[in-house]
């Protein structure tokens, strides 16, 4: 513990060079520090590791601490956009740099000698592997909230449709706020008619919209089995959604009870008059018995009469 | 000797048997009008007949024996295996069809039913979406519902007994023809599709049944193409041998079991089987099952991945959560109970309505209204459900194909329309797999109560259908509630998971509706995929079967029963060693010479009368003190091709150049003998005289007057025969056992019956 106490001073710089898990808390320092921070892990190496141990290349370490600042600032990104889901639009950028920086890593193999490539020493020198395990989460992650489908195909960006929805998302968040205001959010459910009847046209084009998207992503997606779209966009029309239908309750379908109760007792009806109708009137089939011919001692009678007593 | 009350205590059963001790008193009185009766259990129709599993060892099978050598019966075995693969991978391919044609056809009516109810749900009038569903319903089963009856009304329902039994030795008329298997296979697509409460599994089976007997047979007569192949299995034994391996095929296609389709045909047609003819099923089962699955693979995108071996899939059942533990299996086994008096009662209900079918609802138009009439009630009950469900989920992926919202937010469905607004297969598969909390107890009560009355009275309809997915179904569901109030009670521990007792709760139903054992849990284990679910769902099936054995038996041979088929079961009823040969046998006996006069001969096959198929052969002109000793026995199809080919002792003599008789003669007209009545025999051919000795039966099996009815249906069961020759010490003939004869003593429920012929 002793040698820890005495480089308690340079614990922001240890965090960076060690990993999101502590960087996570010192980043809004990070991004333009970024050659100070290098240069201070540099110098913690130095310091901490007596006799130049060829423990890593300079080289693999600037590259190392490249993936944690990424991996960092993607990890903030992602936290800070949990709720309301905002992961895909804002962290898009972070995750495609954090993909680069470990591209880096993994394919800097020719670089250097061959006792020194950083890809091995990086890797797969340790049991833990933090950098696979951090890499593998992030890849997770994005798979999960599934953010390829939201992005143009080389992932600069949204894609066109996402724009659009998110567009109209906004105009209908607007338009339930103009329309809202003025009321008090404790009046009755019921009183909320205004906005239904206000926004309905772009809650409907949202509507169809987002279904729209669905069905192309299942036609479109291999096999039916991804018909996930992106996270952000799921999101958004939930919330929209349970605004429309729970806090405005807005959606009021037409029950026409009476009409469905006599359609069904009619139908249900029906096979009772069959059921009557052939028991009355159709003529019940009668089997005519065949006398077989067999030998007519009593003996048989007998022999099953003796069983019944 | 007999009291009076000893007449009334055997009541109706024996009252053949009184009427003639009456009609012996009182001698050449007239016989009064037919004896007719309203249909009954009871009852063994003359409809049926037996297959002939026993070889005629005639002079003409000697020579041709001789005449084969060694190499070309090798041949005959190569050719065995050839079929059997043929019959593994046309039977894949029928089921491949089936399920892609259902998959379309009914995704079709779904969505065209959603968007109108969809459309409707805003703007009001519900109703008419009500009347749009069960009229499609209704019109959908009206087609396949017509095509049964009024084209091949054996192959209405199931099938399972059908081939149930033709594996046990009866020929049902029809049952194993191509226009069979084409309306089966079309009429099964259309009740799918028209939203019954059925399956298309069990259809699966009697469909490999006819395509096995059709390859083996190498020709249609329904098309009338023979293409001069394989034309030393056209005989009986041969083809039920093929049959067994077709079933057991369509079992492997339906559930994706193999081991299970080998011992569905073992369990069904045990009697008859050797070591080769097991492994050559279970190549057929195997080929059929790798077909279904690379058609299906390349069907569905993902080619080479074969992932969906059988029609119904149920899913992997292998994380930790459905793991069970030793304390759990006491509540299996409760399940197995609750099974067993459900499925007691499914076939008690079921029984009451085919009587009253059978009675009443004869008629091809009215079975017809009557398919309708369920179709559309289905869709209303479907619909009624729906509309008054208020238990609404979020939607979540796309585990649900066609959600209904109706009166949910926006963004959720209707639980209870997953469960109704789809085809059975994937209301079961999404019973056992959608995660705790998918359904309300609610949801799935109603569920069950409806569901379990739809089932049972779509069962025995004039449409092709089975009942295997509908029992998963009922089960699948009251096993999920279940679970539910198990993990409710024990305060939402780990282990109750609720895919777990849908499981068992579905084994346990079937099992209690079907009472198959060994291939059911086979079946089930594979259908699974999970080889640690055995023991739990043994013991359910095994419970399940005690338990609703105490009240009625199984469903399949509930319908046997009711069909008047004379099946022959594994034993003897136990009470029954005091009857003898004697008095079971029928006597007097047709016997024909062996050099027999032709207008005889055509006399006694053109009685309609006596509708025999067997002739004992005995000694000709035997004097009065001579001893008239049995010799051989002929069958009724032997005698027709024999006039047929004219084969009469003077045009022997006559033309020298004639060609002789050869057993492909006989063969070439089987298995459909013209009848006597399409044989013209002029008046003076009626004087010839034929010779039966070359082409009868010369070592027919007999047995003496005193053997006791175990002991000869042992005999009947184990070689399955056709006739068996009672004499006496002289080997005179005295009577002959049939089928029939065996057929009609039942173990009743107080003690030993007798059941009466009947025409039908």
């Amino acid at each position: 513990m002793a040698p820890l106490r005495c480089l308690l001073p340079l614990l922001p710089a240890l965090a960076f060079a060690l990993g999101p898990a502590a960087g996570e808390a010192r980043r809004p320092l990070a991004l333009e520090a970024l050659g100070e921070a290098e240069e201070l892990a540099e110098e913690l190496w130095d310091a901490g590791l007596p006799g130049h141990l060829p423990e890593l290349e300079p080289e693999c370490r600037r590259l190392l601490a490249a993936f944690a600042e990424g991996s960092a600032a993607l990890t903030g990104c992602m936290g800070h956009r949990a709720r309301p889901v905002r992961l895909c639009q804002a962290c898009h950028y972070h995750y495609r740099r954090l993909l680069a920086q470990y591209g880096n890593i993994a394919r800097a193999v020719g670089n250097s000698s061959e006792s020194h490539n950083c890809a091995k020493s990086i890797l797969t020198s340790d049991r833990l592997q933090i950098v696979v395990t951090l890499s593998q989460f992030f890849n997770e992650t994005w798979e999960a909230a599934n953010c390829a489908n939201c992005l143009k195909n080389n992932s600069e960006g949204l894609s066109n449709s996402t724009v659009e929805f998110l567009d109209l998302f906004n105009k209908s968040l607007t338009c339930f706020e103009q329309n809202v205001q003025g009321q008090t959010i404790y009046l009755s459910p019921n009183n909320y008619t205004e906005v239904c009847k206000n926004c309905n046209e772009t809650y409907r084009m949202l509507n169809d919209l987002y279904n729209n998207l669905q069905r192309l992503n299942r036609q479109g997606g291999e096999s039916g089995y991804s018909a996930h779209l992106c996270i952000d966009v799921e999101d958004a029309m939930n919330i929209t959604r349970k605004l429309w239908s729970r806090t405005f309750n807005c959606s009021v379908p037409c029950s026409d009870t009476v009409p469905v109760i006599a359609v069904s007792s009619f139908i249900l009806f029906l096979p009772i008059v069959f059921y009557l109708s052939s028991f009355l009137h159709s003529k019940q089939k009668k089997r005519i018995l065949i006398l077989p011919k067999r030998i007519q001692s009593n003996a048989s009678l007998v022999n099953i009469q003796e069983k019944y007593s | 000797q007999l009291t009076s009350s000893s007449f009334l205590r055997i009541g109706q059963l024996s009252n053949v048997d009184l009427n003639e001790d009456i009609r012996e008193l009182e001698t050449e009185l007239p016989r009064q009008h037919p004896n007719e009766i309203p249909h009954n259990e009871k009852l063994l129709s003359l409809k049926y007949e037996s297959l002939d599993y026993d070889n005629s060892e005639n002079q003409l099978f000697l020579e041709e024996e001789r005449r084969i050598n060694h190499t070309a019966f090798r041949t005959v075995e190569i050719k065995r295996w050839v079929i059997c693969a043929m019959i593994g991978i046309l039977t894949g391919l029928v089921a491949c069809f089936i399920d892609i044609v259902v998959e379309n056809l009914a995704g079709l009516k779904y969505r065209v039913v959603k968007g109108n109810i969809d459309k409707f749900t805003e703007k009001g009038g519900l109703s008419f979406s009500l009347l749009l569903w069960a009229t499609l319903n209704a019109s959908v089963v009206m087609v396949g519902s017509v095509i049964v009856a009024f084209i091949e009304p054996v192959a209405a329902g199931s099938g399972i007994p059908q081939i149930k039994c033709y594996l046990n030795g009866v020929k049902i008329p029809h049952v194993v023809r191509l226009k069979t298997l084409v309306i089966k296979v079309c009429g099964v697509i259309l009740s799918v599709v028209g939203g019954l409460a059925v399956g298309k599994e069990g259809p699966m089976i009697h469909s490999g049944a006819v395509i096995a007997a059709g390859i083996s047979q190498g020709r249609s007569t329904s098309l009338k193409r023979d293409f001069k192949i394989f034309e030393y299995f056209r005989r009986d034994t041969e083809k039920r041998d093929f049959v067994s391996a077709g079933a057991a095929a369509g079992v492997s296609a339906a559930f994706g079991a193999p081991v299970g389709g080998v011992l569905f045909s073992l369990e069904e047609g045990a009697s008859f089987w050797n070591q080769f003819l097991t492994w050559r099923i279970f190549f057929a089962s195997m080929i059929s099952t790798f077909t279904l699955n690379s058609v299906l693979s390349v069907y569905h995108g993902n080619a080479w991945d074969l992932s969906s071996p059988g029609l119904i899939n149920f899913g992997r059942f292998d994380n930790e959560k459905v793991g069970y533990t030793i304390q759990e299996i006491p509540i299996f086994i409760f399940m197995g109970v609750v099974g067993g008096i459900l499925g007691a009662l499914f076939n008690a209900l079921n029984y009451w309505l085919t009587m009253f079918r059978i009675r009443y609802i004869h008629r091809p138009c009215l079975q017809v209204v009557e398919a309708m009439l369920v179709a559309a009630v289905t869709a209303t009950v479907g619909f009624v459900m729906i509309y008054c469900s208020r238990d609404c989920q979020p939607i979540q992926g796309s585990s649900v194909a066609y959600p209904l919202q109706l009166f949910c937010a926006d963004g959720e469905y209707n639980s209870m329309a997953t469960a109704f607004f789809n085809t059975p297969e994937k209301s079961v598969v999404n019973l056992f797999h959608d995660p705790p909390g998918s359904y309300n107890p609610m949801t799935l009560g109603m569920f069950t109560l409806m569901y379990f009355f739809l089932a049972c009275w779509t069962y025995g309809l004039t449409v092709s259908a089975g009942v295997f997915i509908p029992s998963l179904l009922i089960g699948a569901a009251w096993g999920r509630l279940f679970g539910i109030s198990l993990s409710y009670l024990t305060k939402g521990s780990i282990w109750a998971d609720p895919g777990k007792y849908a499981l068992m709760g579905a084994a346990a139903q079937l099992g209690g509706i079907v009472r198959m054992t060994l291939s059911l849990t086979v079946i089930m284990m594979e259908a699974t995929g999970n080889v640690t679910y055995g023991f739990p769902i043994m013991l359910v099936l095994m419970t399940a079967k005690i338990v609703g054995d105490y009240f009625v038996e199984g469903l399949y041979d509930m319908h046997i029963q009711l069909q008047s088929v004379p099946f022959l079961h594994w034993e003897a009823p136990v009470t029954s060693h005091s009857l003898t040969a004697r008095e079971v046998m029928s006597t007097p006996v047709t016997c024909l010479r062996r050099i027999e006069r032709v207008g005889t001969v055509v006399d006694i096959l053109s009685d309609t009368s006596s509708n025999h198929n067997g002739f004992p052969v005995v000694e000709s002109n035997p004097d009065a003190t001579q001893v008239a000793g049995l010799r051989g026995l002929i069958l009724r199809s032997q005698l027709i091709v024999l006039l047929k080919h004219k084969i009469f002792v003077e045009r022997a003599n006559l033309s020298l150049v004639q060609r002789r008789l050869k057993l492909k003669d006989f063969r070439d007209a089987y298995p459909r003998f013209p009848p006597i009545q399409s044989i013209h025999v002029s008046q003076d051919e009626r004087e010839c005289m034929i010779d039966l000795s070359e082409f009868m039966n010369p070592s027919p099996y007999t047995v003496p007057q005193e053997a006791s009815l175990p002991r000869v249906f042992k005999l009947f069961r184990a070689l399955g025969l056709r006739h068996l020759v009672v004499v006496d010490n002289r080997n005179e003939v005295v009577g002959m056992v049939t089928r029939k004869d065996l057929a009609r003593y039942r173990l009743g429920k107080e003690g030993l019956e007798e059941l009466s012929l009947a025409q039908t």
